[in-house]
Order: structure tokens, then C-alpha cells, then sequence
């Protein structure tokens, strides 16, 4: 070590304690100069607690972070950009209607006197971005972009301040796999030009293609440090859970000739006029869980939300089958209509769509299911029996919270997530849409969840699932189909397809089916 | 509402005994800057609480505040902006008292006279209000726009109606022109209280009720779910079923009619007559008395008292030589800082919560627990 430069970032016994919790206990981090570092964790492992306290968002209570080997203390992130460290957020803050120059620029403009200096700004992120190959051009409109595209004005941004160690939060939860190996080729060339990267995320295949050094995190303490040709997916994804592993699969099939879901050329148009949805058609049986594969923003969310009521399907045609194999037309049923025929909704954007924030846990129970016992007696609250269910969910979804009068904001984004499936479950649906139902929750819950699913499968559910996590796409399908620009282009098998292909499927690459 | 502990009961108080303690302070800088003594309008106040007369005027007019915040308070629930309970109340209280002080009304008996006249009044609030519903569902109008410019269309046909040829009488010997005189039959008895000439109005029962009524159905129906669940997020509240659309014209409708009650107690009580001097801006401190009480049927029961009580100590300054302004002043200290002692509380609380998650995430189920 002694031989070596300095760390780029060393973070030595930092604790940090809320009243009443541990989120981080004697971590112990070196990061070294011109690497990409992984950090590896489940949610609520601590990753959050430990960047922000890098970040200058919350100070630790004990230990000590030295960035080049100086140790610093960050009151604000504005201390921690002049030492050089940025961060790109998960969740981009981009303005849409704004250029790349004056989103980049926002917050630290360039200034000639009292005017702003958009020339010296528009040259700079011209040589950052030819630098680095990002490929990104100063005068577009940031609302054009694509999402991989966006990341890197992300990306740029923190560069045009000056960073030199970059941390990335779950940088690919947003992105296609041909997306992601750009990202990475983005990467290497930053880390070719000596910047240091930390990397946190939960993907362990993408972490072992691209980290230099991976740190796990478990329970707010670091709990092993290795190089990515030591171990596999696998070992990691143990040491990050501390046991034994799940696989997304379905043992044996459980469809059936019923069909619960019946589409018939469902087409949708958008507020622009432009078609959203294009004829699409699918039935979906008893038992049958259907996978739809897809870059986000190719109709899914449209598709979803015509089959909730959500919004109004220009043509086509939706039945719905009971237990007993009646057929019922619900095309133009209401949403709560639908919700009492037994139709679940696990929405991809649980805080638009999920949950209230602002309302208890029993609260968010009886959500959706306000017309339902047992939430209600009559048009009065069942206050008593919505909260005895929602201790069920807690218990048997195992939410962690310490009571279910909390707000469902205290929760992080993982237990929302387990009390949505769970309350979604709850009154045996007979179709269940569930969009990304595992985004944002750790390995463990993720097990669950598909467990949950496929439990429910085996008793009949019909699924429809959409997912970025084309694994779980593939590991929890009966059948499999892609969608593009708002058709349905292609079906697989998916014991027999691999993500590349699906991948090709998605962006048009591959053959049209 | 959650449970009470300790610690929320603390939490609760704390923005508004804050934005009270602040509101003083400013008053008492603002009067000391102007040349006043901040002693005597303590002095004046605590007088003023010792005669019976103001503290019962105190409860009159804290009755109307109330009806007039439970009417803003629920369309607050839902993130809807009834601007215009001004302009319901008085073209309700109008309408109201033209049909009670009519002589054909004075064959009825006086329970159902009196239920007619409330029920008219709440029925006017309601349409006057429904109107901004259906521009708002129909036609994407904000509410906040329309309430207002109702408010403006209310006051000129509210002039326009209260005139000798159409629905008032003048008064002998006065200048003021008003409806009828409601007789005897049509008045709702007040109750005497020793060392006052004024009485308590008999409707404080009526406000009353009304906040149960709100606390009930806010809490323990679904109806209150979904109007809290659309409040908090619409697109939540879309995809569980709730018509918002449904929603909107509802909850206005229910505001309107609440706010069509809060001229009765004063009419009924006090008044008997929709006259030139009839209470005006009513609708205006029920917003601040709903943003005070944080729409909570006990808090802005707290609020409209203290309200009333600032409002009639106000004519004891006079006779101290403190302007009364001051009352006016101080009213609009409490409702901006209250607005930012909430708003640092709720923060405040926000994190607690989150720690108080993070303690119960201590242990972390092994893979077998969670899929056995």
C-alpha cells in the first residue's frame, strides 16, 4: 500500500446513527484512483445512508473520510463537488424543456461580467463530452433524448463541475442491455482517462462486467471486499443476502384452457394524436402468466392502464372471465368496476399510482379496495378489519415496519413495494397486471414476491407481467412477447430464448415476428 | 387520524402555539415601534375577557367561523380550493331569509319553518357552488378562478336582489334597506347568559353537529377515504377506483352547503333580516380558521374561538388608545407563520418516522423464514 498513491476515496470506521437504528457501523472503504468501484447491497443494506454521508447529505457521527489521501468533512454536497466528488442520482433531474447546455449550465452558470457565458459553457461541455465519448450535443432539446442518452447529460453535468470521482446510483435500473453495455463503454474510457467511479447497484452480472473492486454491504457494515474474477453472481449475491439464493422460474405448467383475459385489437391513441397501442391482441388463460418484454416507452404503461379503465381504448375489444368461466365485456367498465371483478394492479410507478405517501399503512390497504371486505361494511370504514389485514400483509409479505399507523413514506421504496403485491394478492384476483413487481426490492423480497406469484398462478391467477428485468421476464413467463412502438412484434418461448435475442427483439434489431 | 401519544399531542401544538407566540412578539414589536405600550393591549384583552358580553360575542362569531372552515376544510381535503365560501354564504343567507321573512311562511310551525329556511340556505350554497364543480369537470376551469369571480357575480346580485322592488323592505327611520323582518315563529331562541345583553346563538348546536357530522364522514366512511385518497394523490386515487370527476362535484357541493349555513346562526340568531350590515368576509376567515385548525374538526373548533376572541377585543383597544389594527395584524402573523410552523413540524415529523422505521429494520430475515 505504502508504494501505491493515495486512495481515491477512503472511507474509514463511518458510523452513522438515527435514534433508535444503526444505518451504517464501522464501514470501511478504499477506493482506488482511476477504478470503477462497485458497492453491492440489498435495499435498506445501508448503500443510500453511506453515499449520502460521501455526498456531504447527512454527516457521519464516527470515522473519517480522506479523499486523495487529505482527510475533508463535508457540511453540504456543495463541499463535497469542490472536492470532486459528484453524484448521477437514479432519477434523473432533468429539465425537459430545456437544452443539454442549460441544464448542464443550471446552478453553476458560466458568467462574463453579469451575463451569461453560454459560448465558454457551450465549448466546454463540447471538449467534456469529446473527452470522454458521450456523444452528447450541447443544443438539443433534453426532451428529444433517449434515456441512455439522458443519463449521460447526467453524467456530463457532474463532469462540467468538475468531478473527478463520480458516483452512480443503480445507473442501469433505466436502461435496455444494449443501453447498459454503452454505459459501461462510457465508463471505461472515464476511468481510461484517470476519474474514479463508485458504482452501486444490485445487478451482479453488470457489476462483475465492469467493476474493478466490489465492496458488499449487509446490515449498514461492509462485510467483504473482492475482485470481480473471484467470484461468481451467485457467491456475491450470498455474501450480499447472507445465505442461499433464488431463482426466478416456474417449475411446472399450471395454464389452462380458461381464458381469463381476453384482448382483441386494442388500439389507443395519445393526447398527440400519435398511436400508443396498434391492434394489439392476447388472451391470457388460468394459471398462464404472459411476459411482455419491451423498452420502457413502447406502450406498456398505455397498455396497463387500458386494461385498468384507467384510460378509454379508442377501438378493440376486453373480456374478462370469472372463476366459473363466465365471459363478461369490460371494455368499458369503470376501474373500480374491474377491481371488483378481480383485477389486481401492481403499478409501475408505485408513488403515482401505488401508494398514498401521506397515509398510513392500514390506509394504503384499503386503497383500491375501499368497495371490499375487508375494508368496509356498507359505505362505512371497516377501520378494525383493514387494520387486522394489514397486519396479515406485514407479517406474510414481511414488511418492515414497526406498526401499520406509520406513514407509507417512512417505508423504503422495497417495503411499498411488498405491502402493494401484498394488498394486490389479497381477495384472490383473477388477473393480476403486474408491471416491474420487483423493481427496487432487495433479493430476499424479490424471492418472495415471485413465490407469491407463482403460488397464486398454481391456484389460477392469470398474470400479465411486464419487466425491465428480462431474467425475471424469462425465468417467471408461460409466454413471452415483445413489444415495440406500441405492437406487439414478437413472441418467444422462453425456455428457449436468451436476453440477447429478446434484447435485438426490443430495439427493432431483430427479426420483426 | 392517527392515534394520540404524548408525543404527537407535542408535536401538534408545537406550530401553533409557535405561530401564536410569534404573532405577539411581531404585534408587540409593531406596537412598541408605533409608540404604543404592548402592556396595555395585554391589559385591554384581559379586560375585555372579563366581560361576559365579549367572550359570548366571542362564541357567536366563532360559531360562523367554524361553519365557514368546515366548508373550506373540505374541499381543502381534497386539494380543492372553494375560494368562493363568501359568496355562497351571503346569496344563501339571502335567498333564506327572503323565503322566511315571507308572510306566507308564518303559517308554518316553527320547527319546520326553521328547517326549510336551513335547508334552502344549504341548498343555494350548494348550487352556487356546484357551478364552479361543473365548470371544473366540464370545461378543466380552476376552481380557484371561478370561486373567486363567483364571489364578484354573488356581491352584484346579492346588491341587485336586496332592493325595495325585488326582495327587501326599507327600514323606517334608516337608511339601511334588508328582507323582511323574520318573525317570532321563524327565529331560532338564543340562551341567555348572566352579565351579557347578548345571547349565545341557539345554531352554536348546529355547527356542532356539523363538525361530528365532517369528523365522521371525513374518517369513518369510504366516501372521506376516497376524498382524502384524491387529495393526496389523484393518480393513486384514479387508479383505485375513485371517479375523481364524481369527487369534484361532491365534495363542492357538500362545501357549498355547508357554507349556505354560515350566515343562519347570525340571521336566525341575531339579525332576522338579510340587511346591508349583514357579516361580510366570512368565507375569507374560514380559510384562515381551516388552515389554523389544519382542517381538523377539533382544531378549527380551537381556531374559530380564538378567532372570535381576537376579533371582538378589538373594540376594547379602542378605548385604550391601541389601535385596533392591531387585531388585524396580528391574524395575519398567526396564519403565515402557521402555514410555516407546519410546514417545518411536518418535516420534522417525516424524518422521525423514518427513523422510527429504520429501528424496526434491525433484523434482516434469513432467505428460508421469508419463503418458508
Amino acid at each position: 500500500m505504502s508504494t501505491e498513491p493515495p486512495a481515491a476515496v477512503e472511507l474509514t470506521g463511518i458510523t452513522k446513527r438515527f435514534p433508535g437504528v444503526i444505518a451504517n457501523s464501522d464501514v470501511n472503504i478504499t477506493v482506488r484512483a482511476g477504478t470503477v468501484h462497485a458497492i453491492v447491497g440489498e435495499n435498506g443494506a445501508g448503500k443510500s445512508t453511506l453515499m449520502k454521508i460521501l455526498y456531504g447529505m447527512q454527516p457521519p457521527d464516527e470515522g473519517t473520510i480522506a479523499v486523495n489521501g487529505a482527510p475533508v468533512s463535508f457540511g453540504s454536497p456543495a463541499d463535497a463537488i469542490r472536492a470532486g466528488i459528484g453524484m448521477v442520482h437514479q432519477h434523473f433531474m432533468l429539465a425537459d424543456n430545456l437544452t443539454v447546455l442549460e441544464n448542464v449550465v443550471l446552478g453553476s452558470e458560466p458568467r462574463k461580467g453579469v451575463a451569461l457565458d453560454f459560448a465558454a459553457a457551450r465549448a466546454k461541455i463540447r471538449d467534456i463530452s469529446d473527452a470522454y465519448g458521450l456523444g452528447v450535443h450541447p443544443d438539443r432539446l433534453v426532451d428529444d433524448l433517449g434515456v441512455g442518452e439522458r443519463q449521460r447529460v447526467e453524467i456530463l453535468k457532474v463532469l462540467y463541475r468538475g468531478a473527478r470521482v463520480l458516483i452512480l446510483d443503480e445507473p442501469t435500473a433505466v436502461l435496455v442491455p444494449q443501453e447498459v453495455d454503452e454505459l459501461f463503454g462510457n465508463l471505461r474510457e472515464l476511468k481510461a482517462e484517470g476519474l474514479t467511479i463508485l458504482f452501486i447497484s444490485h445487478k451482479l452480472d453488470e457489476v462483475l462486467s465492469v467493476a474493478d473492486d466490489i465492496t458488499v454491504i449487509r446490515r449498514g457494515t461492509t462485510v467483504a471486499s473482492v475482485s470481480p474474477s473471484d467470484v461468481t453472481a451467485r457467491e456475491l449475491a450470498e455474501l450480499m443476502v447472507g445465505s442461499a439464493l433464488p431463482v426466478p422460474e416456474l417449475r411446472d405448467s399450471t395454464v389452462t384452457a380458461k381464458p381469463v383475459l381476453t384482448v382483441k385489437n386494442l388500439t389507443v391513441t395519445g393526447a398527440d394524436g400519435r398511436l400508443v397501442l396498434d391492434d394489439i391482441s392476447f388472451t391470457i388463460h388460468a394459471g398462464e402468466v404472459l411476459g411482455i418484454a419491451g423498452v420502457e416507452g413502447n406502450g406498456q404503461a398505455e397498455l396497463v392502464e387500458a386494461l385498468m379503465g384507467i384510460h378509454a381504448p379508442n377501438a378493440g375489444r376486453v373480456t374478462l372471465g370469472d372463476r366459473a368461466g363466465n365471459q363478461r365485456d369490460i371494455t368499458r367498465a369503470s376501474t373500480r368496476h374491474r377491481r371488483e371483478a378481480g383485477m389486481g394492479y401492481i403499478p409501475e410507478d408505485r408513488h403515482r399510482q401505488g401508494v398514498l405517501l401521506e397515509a398510513s399503512l392500514w390506509e394504503n390497504r384499503v386503497l383500491g379496495h375501499q368497495t371490499r371486505p375487508p375494508n368496509n361494511r356498507g359505505p362505512l370504514l371497516d377501520r378494525k378489519g383493514a387494520k387486522a389485514d394489514t397486519r396479515r400483509i406485514v407479517s406474510e409479505y414481511d414488511v418492515r415496519t414497526p406498526s401499520i399507523e406509520v406513514n407509507a413514506s417512512a417505508l423504503s421504496g422495497g417495503n411499498q413495494q411488498k405491502l402493494i403485491v401484498g394488498r394486490e394478492m389479497s381477495g384472490r384476483p383473477v388477473v393480476l397486471l403486474a408491471s416491474h413487481p420487483t423493481r427496487g426490492v432487495d433479493v430476499g423480497a424479490q424471492a418472495a414476491i415471485w413465490d407469491h406469484i407463482r403460488r397464486a398462478r398454481a391456484q389460477e391467477l392469470a398474470v400479465l407481467l411486464i419487466s425491465a428485468d428480462l431474467d425475471e421476464l424469462i425465468g417467471m413467463s408461460d409466454t413471452l412477447a415483445v413489444i415495440l412502438r406500441g405492437r406487439f412484434v414478437a413472441e418467444y418461448d422462453p425456455r428457449t430464448v436468451t436476453p440477447e435475442q429478446l434484447g435485438s427483439a426490443m430495439t427493432g434489431a431483430g427479426k420483426e415476428g | 387520524m392517527r392515534k394520540l401519544t404524548p408525543r404527537s399531542v407535542l408535536l401538534g401544538l408545537a406550530a401553533p402555539v409557535g405561530a401564536l407566540v410569534f404573532a405577539a412578539v411581531v404585534s408587540a414589536i409593531i406596537l412598541a415601534v408605533t409608540g404604543h405600550a404592548p402592556t396595555d393591549a395585554v391589559d385591554a384583552m384581559a379586560r375585555a375577557a372579563e366581560r361576559p358580553r365579549t367572550l359570548v360575542n366571542a362564541v357567536n362569531s366563532a360559531t360562523y367561523y367554524y361553519l365557514a372552515a368546515v366548508a373550506v376544510a373540505i374541499g381543502f381535503r381534497m386539494k380543492l380550493f372553494n375560494i368562493g365560501v363568501d359568496g355562497q354564504y351571503r346569496l344563501a343567507a339571502l335567498l333564506s331569509a327572503a323565503l322566511a321573512g315571507a308572510a306566507f311562511m308564518e303559517q308554518l310551525p316553527s320547527f319546520l319553518r326553521i328547517t326549510v329556511t336551513i335547508v334552502v340556505a344549504m341548498l343555494v350554497g350548494a348550487a352556487w357552488a356546484g357551478l364552479a364543480a361543473l365548470l371544473k369537470v366540464t370545461r378543466g376551469v380552476s376552481e380557484v378562478i371561478s370561486t373567486i369571480m363567483l364571489n364578484a357575480v354573488a356581491t352584484y346580485l346579492v346588491s341587485y336582489l336586496n332592493r325595495p322592488e325585488r326582495l327587501a323592505v326599507s327600514t323606517a327611520g334608516s337608511n339601511n334597506i334588508g328582507t323582511p323582518k323574520i318573525t317570532e315563529g321563524g327565529q331560532v331562541a338564543g340562551f341567555t347568559v348572566e352579565g351579557s345583553s347578548s345571547k349565545l346563538f341557539g345554531l352554536i348546536f348546529l355547527a356542532a353537529a356539523v363538525g361530528v357530522l365532517y369528523w365522521f364522514v371525513l374518517s369513518r366512511t369510504r366516501f372521506g377515504f376516497e376524498l382524502k385518497a384524491t387529495g393526496l394523490s389523484e393518480s393513486a386515487a384514479v387508479a383505485s377506483g375513485v371517479n375523481v370527476k364524481k369527487m369534484v362535484v361532491l365534495s363542492m357541493l357538500l362545501s357549498g352547503a355547508v357554507a349556505g349555513l354560515v350566515g343562519m346562526p347570525q340571521l336566525l340568531g341575531s339579525s332576522y333580516s338579510y340587511s346591508l350590515d349583514f357579516p361580510a368576509g366570512l368565507g375569507f376567515i374560514g380559510i384562515a380558521v381551516a388552515l389554523l385548525g389544519r382542517n381538523h374538526p377539533i382544531g378549527m373548533a380551537i381556531a374559530a374561538l380564538l378567532w372570535g376572541f381576537l376579533a371582538n377585543t378589538a373594540n376594547s383597544f379602542d378605548t385604550s388608545g391601541i389601535p385596533r389594527e392591531i387585531v388585524d395584524i396580528m391574524q395575519g402573523v398567526i396564519v403565515l407563520s402557521v402555514v410555516v410552523a407546519y410546514e417545518l413540524v411536518r418535516r420534522y415529523r417525516v424524518r422521525a418516522e423514518q427513523h422510527a422505521v429504520g429501528g424496526a429494520l434491525g433484523r434482516t430475515k434469513t432467505l428460508e423464514e421469508v419463503s418458508s
